[in-house]
C-alpha cells in the first residue's frame, strides 16, 4: 500500500527509504546562519522545558506550534528538527512576545523565530516563498515608500470579512482623506506623504543592509519592479537637485 | 489522566518509558507547580528574573567615551518623571514633540493621530508633524522576516536623527524637538534595537557607515535618544491636564483596556508602572488616563492575551486573527466585563479588535463592542468633533452606541461632517497646524520662521 509522503520524508528524508536526506552541510549552514546573528545569545539562555511560553502562546491555541519546541530544538542543536520547523511552524508565531515576557530564563522564542524566518528567506526556502506571496503588496509599499500600509489597500474586496463598514461615511476616498485635519495624511497611496529625499535615503539602507538581495531570493519579479521604482525616484531627486543648482547659479 | 483505550497501567505522558509518577499528594502537587501557575497579572511574572540591566547606563558610558551623542530630554521639553517596572526613572517630554507617525494609524485609523494632535492644540503645546520620516518597517519585519537587525537599526537612527535636526527648517536649533512614537510596534522595536546598538560595537560600526553615507551622523557619531517615548506615556503624564479639559461625563462608562504586547512585553523593564494605578500590577498607560477621566475600568481574565494581529496573520491568515480576537478578547469583555468600550494604545490592536467583530455573525458569535484608542476617547469626552477630529467613521465597530451613552448626538455630528465634505471638495480644508511646516527639506520646502 502506498503512503502519502510526510513532511519529514519530503524535507529531511526517511531513514528506511532511499530518498536522500537533506545534506548535513546544508543543515549546518542554516544553523550557523541562525547562530551567527548577534541577537542569538541574547535570545537563548537555557531551557528547562517548563512550557510557560507555550501555555501563554496565542498561536499554540490554533496551530501545531510551540515556542517551547522552538527553544528546545535550538538549545539541543537538533539540526533536522530546526530545518523541519522552518518549513512551516515558524510562520505560525504571532510575534506578540508574551513568551519572552514570561520566560524565567529570559529567552525570547519570538525573537528566535525571527532569526529563523530571516534565514529561511536568505536560503530561499520554498516555505518562505509560499507564505509570503500574499505579503507582496505590503513589501512593495514598504520598500518603495517606507510606508507599510496605505488607505487604498483597505477595501471591501480586500477585506470582505471586515464587513460593510470600511467607512461609515459614503464619499470618495480622496475627499475623505482630505477631510482628515492632519495635512500629511491627505494621501491615498501611502499612509502619509513621504518626502522624496526620505524614500531615496531608505533605498540606501535597503541596499547596504542586504534587504534588497533577500527580497530577490523570494520574489525576483517584485525585486525587479522595486528596482525600477527606486531608479525612477532617484532620477526624480537628481533632477530636482540639478534644478536647485541652476536656480542658485 | 484517562487510560481509556490503553493497556492496563499504561499512561501516555510524552516523556518516554523512563517516566515515573511522583505520587505526590494533591497539596504537594500544588506546591510543586505553583510557580508555574502564578497569577499572571502580578509584576512578579516580569521581575523574577536575573540579568536585568538598564541599557541607559551603557549609553551614558558610550557617550563619555566619545562614541555616541545622546539626544537629551531637556528642561525645555518640560519632562515629567515616571517609574518603570523596576522602579527606574524615565523622563517623558511633554512639549516640543516630533510626531513619529504610525503607518497603520495614518492609513487605517486616522482619527488616532488627529485626536492626539487636537489634544496637544488644546493644551497649546509645540509639535512638528513632517513628511521626512519612514515607518519603523517593523510591522513588515515581524510579519515577513524581510529586514534584519542592521536595517532596523539604520531606519531607527535615520528617523531619530531627522527628529533631532528637523527644527532647522524653522530656524531653530538641533534637538529642539523630541521624538514621540505613535505606534506600539515602533516603540518596542526601537527600544530593542537601541539595546542592541548599545551592546554591539560591531552593529554600531556597520550602521555608522550607512548613516555616514546618508549624512545622518552628529559630529561623526551615532545619535541615540536618551528615552524612547510612546504617545501613551505622554498621555499618562498629562492625564490630569486632559481631565481638566473634559466636557462630557463618562463616569457611567464601563471600559476595558487592551494593553499592547509590543508596548509592555518587549523591553518590559522600560514600561511604566504606577503604584496608584491598579496597585502597580499592570502597565499604567491608558488605564491611568481612563481613571483620570472618571470612567470605570473593568478587569477581565484575558487582559494579558495579545489581540491576534499576528503581523502576517492580519494580512494572509485572518482565520487565526479573527478567532483569537473574538474568542479571547471581544467575547470576554462583552460577556464578562459588560464593557461599553474597549480602549487600546496601539495600531495593530485597535485595527484587529475593531475590524474583526462583524464576521462573528457567521458562527453565531454576536459581538458588538466599540473599540477606540485612548487618545480618541480622551478627545471625544473633551469635546472634539466625533467625525472631523475623532474620525469615528473609519471604525467598523459600533462607536455610535458609545456616543449615545455619552450623550453625543452622533447623527447631527455626522450630518455636519457630511456637509463639511462639500467644503473639502471645494478646497476649503480645516487643519490642525500650518501645512507649510510639514515639508522640512527637499522638493516643496519653503522656509518659515517659527512663531514662539
Amino acid at each position: 500500500m502506498e503512503h502519502a509522503e510526510t513532511r519529514v520524508q519530503k524535507y529531511i528524508g526517511d531513514p528506511v527509504s532511499d530518498a536522500p536526506p537533506v545534506d548535513r552541510d546544508k543543515l549546518e549552514e542554516i544553523f550557523n546562519d541562525i547562530q551567527a546573528d548577534l541577537r542569538y545569545d541574547h535570545e537563548l539562555n537555557g531551557c528547562l522545558n517548563c512550557g510557560i511560553c507555550t501555555a501563554t502562546c496565542p498561536s499554540a491555541h490554533y496551530y501545531d506550534y510551540s515556542p517551547r519546541e522552538i527553544v528546545q530544538l535550538l538549545w539541543t542543536e537538533n539540526l533536522e528538527g530546526i530545518y523541519d520547523a522552518m518549513q512551516e511552524k515558524i510562520w505560525a508565531c504571532a510575534q506578540c512576545y508574551t513568551c519572552a515576557a514570561r520566560c524565567p530564563f529570559r529567552n525570547s522564542p519570538g525573537g528566535l523565530v525571527m532569526l529563523m524566518r530571516e534565514v529561511a528567506i536568505k536560503h530561499g526556502m520554498q516555505s518562505a516563498k509560499d507564505v509570503l506571496r500574499p505579503f507582496s503588496r505590503v513589501m512593495l509599499k514598504l520598500i518603495s515608500t517606507g510606508n507599510q500600509l496605505s488607505p487604498d489597500m483597505i477595501s471591501k474586496d480586500g477585506f470582505p470579512d471586515w464587513g460593510p463598514n470600511i467607512s461609515k461615511v459614503d464619499a470618495p476616498l480622496e475627499i475623505l482623506r482630505k477631510a482628515i485635519p492632519v495635512p500629511t495624511l491627505h494621501t491615498t497611496k501611502t499612509a502619509w506623504e513621504v518626502n522624496l529625499k526620505t524614500s531615496v535615503e531608505l533605498y540606501t539602507i535597503w541596499e547596504e543592509t542586504g534587504v534588497l538581495d533577500s527580497l530577490g531570493t523570494i520574489d525576483a519579479n517584485l525585486h525587479d519592479v522595486i528596482e525600477d521604482i527606486m531608479d525612477e525616484k532617484r532620477d526624480e531627486l537628481e533632477e530636482w537637485l540639478d534644478e536647485q543648482e541652476d536656480e542658485d547659479d | 489522566m484517562s487510560t481509556e483505550g490503553k493497556n492496563p497501567g499504561e499512561r501516555f505522558t510524552g516523556h518516554g518509558p523512563e517516566w515515573q509518577d511522583a505520587k505526590l499528594s494533591k497539596s504537594d502537587a500544588v506546591t510543586a507547580t505553583v510557580w508555574v501557575e502564578q497569577i499572571v497579572d502580578k509584576r512578579s511574572m516580569l521581575t523574577n528574573k536575573d540579568r536585568v540591566e538598564d541599557v541607559r547606563d551603557a549609553m551614558w558610558q558610550l557617550e563619555k567615551e566619545g562614541e555616541i551623542v545622546v539626544h537629551r530630554v531637556t528642561d525645555e521639553h518640560q519632562p515629567i518623571m515616571v517609574k518603570t517596572l523596576y522602579g527606574w526613572d524615565k523622563k517623558i517630554p511633554t512639549t516640543r514633540l516630533w510626531h513619529h507617525k504610525s503607518c497603520g494609524q495614518c492609513g487605517n485609523i486616522p482619527g488616532y493621530p488627529a485626536s492626539l494632535l487636537w489634544l496637544m492644540n488644546q493644551m497649546e503645546l509645540e509639535y512638528l508633524d513632517e513628511t521626512d520620516q519612514t515607518s519603523c518597517t517593523a510591522w513588515n519585519y515581524h510579519g515577513s522576516g524581510i529586514g534584519n537587525i542592521e536595517s532596523l537599526a539604520a531606519v531607527f537612527l535615520r528617523n531619530f536623527h531627522q527628529a533631532y535636526v528637523s527644527a532647522k527648517a524653522q530656524g531653530l536649533p538641533d534637538g529642539y524637538y523630541y521624538p514621540l512614537v505613535h505606534c506600539g510596534t515602533s516603540f518596542g522595536n526601537y527600544k530593542e534595537v537601541r539595546g542592541y546598538l548599545l551592546h554591539s560595537a560591531k552593529l554600531r560600526e556597520s550602521v555608522k557607515k550607512i548613516l555616514g553615507k546618508l549624512g545622518r551622523l552628529v559630529d561623526g557619531k551615532l545619535l541615540i535618544p536618551e528615552e524612547v517615548v510612546h504617545y501613551s506615556e505622554w498621555l499618562h503624564v498629562v492625564r490630569n491636564r486632559v481631565a481638566e479639559m473634559q466636557q462630557i461625563d463618562c463616569s457611567h462608562i464601563r471600559s476595558t483596556i487592551h494593553p499592547a504586547c509590543h508596548v509592555y512585553k518587549m523591553v518590559p523593564e522600560d514600561a511604566i508602572y504606577d503604584d496608584s494605578v491598579l496597585e502597580g500590577n499592570r502597565v499604567a498607560v491608558s488605564t491611568s488616563l481612563m481613571q483620570a477621566l472618571g470612567a470605570q475600568v473593568i478587569d477581565y481574565r484575558t487582559w494579558y492575551d495579545c489581540c491576534g494581529f499576528g503581523f502576517r496573520h492580519i494580512i494572509s491568515e485572518r482565520e487565526f486573527t479573527r478567532s483569537f480576537a473574538i474568542d479571547r478578547k471581544i467575547r470576554v469583555v462583552q460577556d464578562e466585563a459588560r464593557s461599553d468600550v474597549m480602549i487600546g494604545h496601539d495600531t495593530g490592536c485597535i485595527t484587529t479588535l475593531d475590524k474583526n467583530q462583524w464576521i462573528g455573525k457567521a458562527e453565531g458569535k454576536n459581538v458588538d463592542v466599540p473599540v477606540l484608542a485612548d487618545a480618541q476617547f480622551a478627545a471625544l469626552v473633551c469635546g472634539a468633533h466625533p467625525y472631523k477630529i475623532v474620525q469615528s467613521h473609519w471604525h467598523a465597530s459600533s462607536t455610535e452606541k458609545l456616543m449615545e451613552k455619552l450623550g453625543i448626538d452622533w447623527q447631527a455630528k455626522k450630518a455636519e461632517f457630511e456637509a463639511y465634505l462639500k467644503d473639502v471638495a471645494e478646497g476649503k480644508i480645516e487643519s490642525l497646524y500650518d501645512p507649510r511646516k510639514m515639508i522640512t527639506s527637499g522638493p516643496g520646502y519653503k522656509r518659515i520662521e517659527a512663531t514662539p
